[in-house]
């Protein structure tokens, strides 16, 4: 870095308001891990409620106030550390803090653009996301505690601010920050999509994109696609709760007094929310998987296998994903006729998810595997995604469904395949582009501590759960000890609590590695991993621009590794062809 | 860090030139899907039986009358603009300026007869609340619309136009007639669906 004349407004213009993706992408892990960190927290301490129903915790005491008296938990904060739980890691994490992250850092240095198509709408975006953050935060502290209708908010809760105590003003915050985070994420939308498709540098086609590219383009696609139905939705909603429409409201009863709302409909809601919701799914876990292409790939020296039947699955899923939403609703009275045509598209989604993991296993096979940290988090992504994936085949059959629907079996699967998928990407990404963003390296041996710690404690906390689901035990209480039928359960229940302790301890690892490695660790050398992509060509240190002086070239795609007659395992996407030699 | 150089100036401008138009064409879209949720929570309630019908009020066509023209004199805008005639292209930037008002207005007398008629924004009656919610986040849009309108205005006023530089002008008049076609089909939507 060159020297500064104006020390302070360089300052605001650097790391606050800054414009240049690579600034852009810190901010958004930065506050995407702070939040996805409270969620964490939020989960371990009502995993304590839930393991032991009821009794005295003084970290209560500490941490929680007046929402546990004399150190027990409230039901209504029960719900509302739930709701809040869902919220912060579906959206802020999985979605604003990995897409964020990544499609900033990654977009502009793999297809060799200087920046992103509008530095200004993109730093929007992020300020967008901030605000959204700190409005959702704040909806812990107002009175009657955070929105407590579960992240789906169904109505009629979040439509009555009466219903319950976190219907009021808790539940009024939560879907102005909703509000204000879908703008944020169609603004990121807007500049990945434009950026991919109109900034790539001279020989970067659309077949010699990395998959991660071609992973946060769909991704964008999918969001600019579903999050505008979320707002219309969210929309519909504040109109029911402030301006007394009755778009989802009709025939409830309060105390026996039947409300003015009549003629709307509460699965109005669920259609549109779910329109969103699926897609959302993919949302999260495109990215993951493009994440883990590009590592499993440049981990094992081995091109990735089914380079282009990789894109299609991407293209698959994505289609698919608008036309299953009706897989969440099997038990709203749906026709049993449209139920059987949600559980075949569903089931379709079988197919392009087969084939990726095919794709990763071919990969892997017979390569000269690194296990790096990344590499250790993309094989644990390829494991959760098998695992929770199976279970997705009973939850989209509507049969099948209807018997362990709202119990903990969907908690397990949704956690398993959807939150383990992504969180493990999003770290197999940290770890593998650490270099890149703060240009030293990580340790790999907390690293892989990390990674022991986390597949362990948390196939700990969700394997148990689906036998808690198909004995029945209803998600979402805030205690099972009335029902007689579930106390031999109790013990599993606190078998899941014990490993969610020691999950959230393992993620005391990577904190620790984190902010130290950003400080001290090691320098890093410019092609750490000997990778093939773009962002290798780049300086260590961030300019503005990326490149000094031209951007390069591209002549091959991105997967030549260990390609036969190469001096070296693997062949920059900048090297000429040479002489005779063919492109992939 | 590298600073703002004349070189990079130029390539900001380049960017702009590459990127502006498929930035707004992205987001076309996801207004598109926006309304596509709106209209489509009509097609899903209204065959719960209660929903109560009622004559849209007539002003409603005078308004679709209105973004029409107002359309086809953006359009006249563009051309004078690009045979460099920039006072001709004023008076139409002015002209589309006025009528873009002028549907504005027509919208609110005609949320004003529909009031009269008893239909009101909240209560039970499902129609009249979609009515009010749809025809309302289409003049929201429309409010951008007439900002970049003045921006427009504006600039041309001052001679910024010519026939070698007017993306301002293609963005503004592509999310125009959007708005006028988005209107189109509401307004048929709302007449003869719901």
């Amino acid at each position: 870095m060159s020297t500064h004349h104006h020390a302070e407004p360089d300052f605001l213009f650097k790391y606050v308001f800054s414009t240049d993706h690579k600034m852009i992408s810190k901010q958004f892990l930065i506050t995407g891990f702070i939040m996805g960190f409270i969620g964490l927290a939020m989960s371990t301490l009502f995993r304590l409620q839930l393991g032991w129903p009821g009794e005295h915790f003084e970290i209560f005491d500490l941490l929680l106030g007046s929402w546990a008296e004399d150190g027990v938990l409230a039901p209504d904060k029960y719900l509302s550390l739930v709701t809040m739980h869902g919220t912060i890691m579906v959206f802020f994490l999985l979605t604003a803090g990995l897409s964020g992250t990544f499609s900033n850092l990654l977009i502009p240095l793999q297809i060799g653009a200087r920046d992103m198509a509008s530095g200004f709408l993109n730093m929007l975006s992020y300020w967008f996301f901030f605000l959204s953050s700190v409005i959702m935060l704040i909806s812990l502290g107002v009175e009657g505690g955070a929105a407590s209708a579960g992240w789906t908010i169904y109505p009629p809760l979040s439509a009555l601010p009466q219903a319950i105590p976190g219907s009021g003003m808790g539940m009024t915050l939560w879907l102005v920050a909703m509000a204000i985070f879908i703008v944020s994420s169609l603004l990121g939308s807007l500049n990945y999509i434009v950026t991919i498709l109109n900034l790539r540098t001279k020989g970067m086609t659309m077949t010699r994109l990395p998959l991660t590219i071609w992973a946060f383009l769909i991704t964008a696609v999918i969001g600019v696609v579903s999050f505008p139905v979320l707002l219309s939705a969210a929309l519909l909603l504040i109109f029911d709760r402030s301006f007394g429409t009755s778009f989802y409201l009709s025939d409830i009863y309060i105390g026996g007094q039947a409300l003015e709302h009549s003629g709307g409909s509460p699965i109005l809601f669920e259609h549109l929310f779910w329109f969103l919701g699926h897609p959302e799914v993919y949302i999260v876990l495109l990215p993951a998987l493009g994440i883990t292409s590009e590592i499993v790939s440049t981990m094992s020296r081995k091109p990735i296998f089914g380079y282009r039947a990789m894109i299609g699955s991407i293209l698959a899923i994505a289609f698919l994903s608008t036309i299953v939403w009706g897989h969440h609703m099997f038990v709203t009275g749906m026709n049993p006729f449209l139920g059987a045509v949600f559980t075949f598209t569903t089931l379709l989604i079988a197919i392009p998810s087969a084939v990726k993991v095919f794709n990763y296993l071919t990969t892997l096979w017979k390569g000269n595997i690194i296990f790096s940290p990344a590499m250790l988090f993309s094989i644990g992504l390829v494991s959760t995604f098998i695992s929770g994936g199976l279970t997705g085949l009973i939850l989209g059959d509507a049969t099948l469904d209807i018997n362990v629907h709202d119990t903990y079996f969907v908690i397990g699967h949704f956690h398993i395949v959807m939150g383990l998928s992504a969180i493990y990407g999003m770290f197999a990404g940290v770890y593998h582009w650490f270099p890149k963003m703060f240009g030293r390296m990580m340790n790999n041996k907390l690293g892989n501590a990390h990674f022991w710690f986390t597949i362990i404690s948390a196939y700990g906390v969700f394997f148990p759960m689906h036998f808690l689901g198909y004995a029945g035990v209803p998600r979402r209480y805030y205690t099972n000890s009335e029902f007689p039928m579930f106390d031999n359960l109790i013990e599993i229940n606190e078998l899941i609590s014990m490993f969610a302790i020691l999950a959230f301890v393992g993620q005391l690892f990577f904190l620790f590695n984190f902010v130290y490695s950003a400080l001290r660790g090691p320098k890093a050398p410019q092609n750490p991993w000997r990778g093939n992509t773009l962002e290798w060509t780049a300086p260590v240190e961030h300019i503005h621009g990326n490149w000094y002086g031209e951007i390069p070239e591209v002549f091959r795609w991105s997967y030549d590794y260990s390609k036969p007659g190469a001096a070296e395992d693997f062949i920059p996407q900048t090297t000429p062809l040479a002489e005779g030699e063919e492109e992939h | 860090m590298a600073t703002l150089t004349a070189e990079n100036i130029d390539f900001q401008a380049e960017l702009k030139q590459k990127t502006a138009k498929p930035l707004l064409w992205v987001a076309l879209v996801s207004i598109v899907m926006f309304f596509t949720g709106l209209t489509s929570a009509v097609i899903v309630v209204k065959p719960d039986g209660r929903w109560v019908s009622f004559d849209v009020p007539s002003l409603f066509l005078y308004s679709t009358v209105i973004i029409v023209v107002s359309s086809l004199m953006f359009h006249l805008g563009l051309q004078a603009i690009k045979k460099d005639n920039q006072k001709l292209a004023t008076a139409f930037f002015f002209t589309t300026f006025a009528l873009a008002i002028a549907f504005s207005v027509s919208q609110y007398y005609a949320w004003g007869d529909l009031y009269a008629d008893g239909i009101v924004f909240s209560g039970s009656n499902l129609a009249g609340s979609f009515f009010y919610v749809i025809t309302g986040l289409h003049l929201a849009h429309v409010v951008g619309g007439v900002i970049s309108l003045i921006v427009v205005l504006i600039k041309s006023m001052r001679g910024k136009y010519s026939s070698s530089n007017y993306l301002g002008v293609q963005v503004s008049i592509t999310y125009w007639h959007f708005l006028g076609g988005l209107w189109i089909y509401l307004y048929l939507f709302l007449r003869f669906i719901a």
